[in-house]
């Protein structure tokens, strides 16, 4: 299925067009349902152009890219002096000419820092299945989600099979991650039937059987990298 | 902008088609609601045998708006229709997925559940 969703973008004066789109083939779950039609604006100043080109033409690469953007002197200067001709034949063949040309913005961190931060956070993760499994909660999967969000790095899904269960796993969590990482997580302060703990790059979700089934979260990510526990490897009770 | 009677797409499979904005939940006579904000709707239409019927009451929470959601950083997100999640007085929705896009702006507001279940954060 392919979906596209069409943004503009003007920045600091400096008209700036791009189409980002996502070239989704079948194995996605995440977005396997039919969208209802939507669309969305982001401007920033004056300039404001939106067009469409065919969808599936252009990813050059053929791979999941988040985003594509022209962009430089020249791409403006083009732009400008053919604003009257079709403004998709013309973007089609900026595409051609700059598509390779990726626009990042400055705070993007390096790659090596970006790795820094995934084995910190997946650090952080097993640390919180650990307390959770020693809470006896049940089930804990920790998935690998940042190829497919770009909001967190890992979820962690766990089973509790009371209310009291479900407060004594959140608040253990709570309490070794203010103590040992300094993180106060935001959500449910109550126990919930699904409560969720966002620690920003690691969201907990703790369920009730009933609730985990209902909402089934490991079906919906589906494609996130599964990462071994240690501690499933060995048998749970010592009899 | 969201008030009193006005009419609203549903972003999920619990089973309501369209909701009708009763009441905005906040400060006393608040008038509008925009995204991440809940309101106590009444269910126009729904799908048949679901759980949720025509003529209930429900709460929900505003995802998508028609009016301009300005961020910080000059960025301004429009959509092209209204349309609120139906959720449970603990906050848990009562589908188990959202469809379309939906902003950032929710999980600030404590609305990480939503967010988990979208296909597309903005």
């Amino acid at each position: 299925m392919a979906v596209c969703s069409t943004t503009t973008l003007s920045i600091g004066g400096s008209v700036f067009s791009g189409q980002l789109r996502h070239w989704e083939p079948n194995e996605s779950k995440l977005f396997q349902k039919p969208r209802s039609r939507f669309r969305c604006l982001c401007l920033n100043d004056l300039h404001l152009l939106r067009f469409r080109t065919k969808t599936l033409n252009f990813n050059p690469r053929g791979s999941l890219l988040p985003s594509l953007y022209a962009y430089g002197k020249e791409a403006d200067d083009a732009f400008l002096s053919k604003v009257n001709e079709d403004t998709d034949e013309m973007f089609d063949d900026l595409m051609k000419k700059y598509g390779e040309v990726v626009f990042r913005k400055n705070d993007r961190k390096s790659p090596s820092a970006e790795l820094d931060d995934d084995a910190e956070s997946l650090s952080f993760a097993v640390e919180m299945a650990k307390v959770a499994s020693d809470v006896k909660a049940a089930d804990i999967r920790v998935l690998f989600v940042k190829p497919l969000v770009y909001w967190t790095r890992f979820f962690i899904i766990a089973t509790a099979f009371s209310r009291p269960q479900i407060d004594a796993i959140g608040s253990r969590i709570r309490d070794l991650a203010e103590k040992k990482y300094g993180k106060v997580p935001s959500g449910d302060a109550k126990p919930n039937s699904w409560t969720l703990l966002d620690f920003g790059d690691v969201v907990v979700h703790i369920f009730l059987p009933q609730q985990r089934a209902f909402y089934n979260l490991e079906e919906f990510y589906g494609n996130a990298t599964l990462i071994e526990l240690p501690s499933e490897t060995q048998p749970p009770f010592h009899t | 902008m969201i008030q009193p009677q006005t009419h609203l797409n549903v972003a999920d499979n619990s089973g309501a088609r369209e909701l009708m904005c009763i009441r905005v939940i906040g400060a006393s006579n608040r008038r509008y609601a925009h995204i991440g904000d809940v309101i106590v709707a009444v269910i126009k239409e729904a799908v048949p045998n679901t759980p949720l019927e025509r003529s209930e009451v429900i709460r929900a929470v505003i995802v998508r708006t028609r009016k301009e959601l300005k961020r910080d950083n000059g960025m301004i997100i429009r959509y092209d229709d209204n349309a609120a999640v139906v959720i449970d007085q603990e906050g848990n929705p009562k589908g188990t997925r959202i469809f379309g896009a939906i902003a950032r702006e929710l999980r600030q507001l404590n609305f990480t559940k939503i967010v988990s279940l979208a296909p597309e954060v903005l």
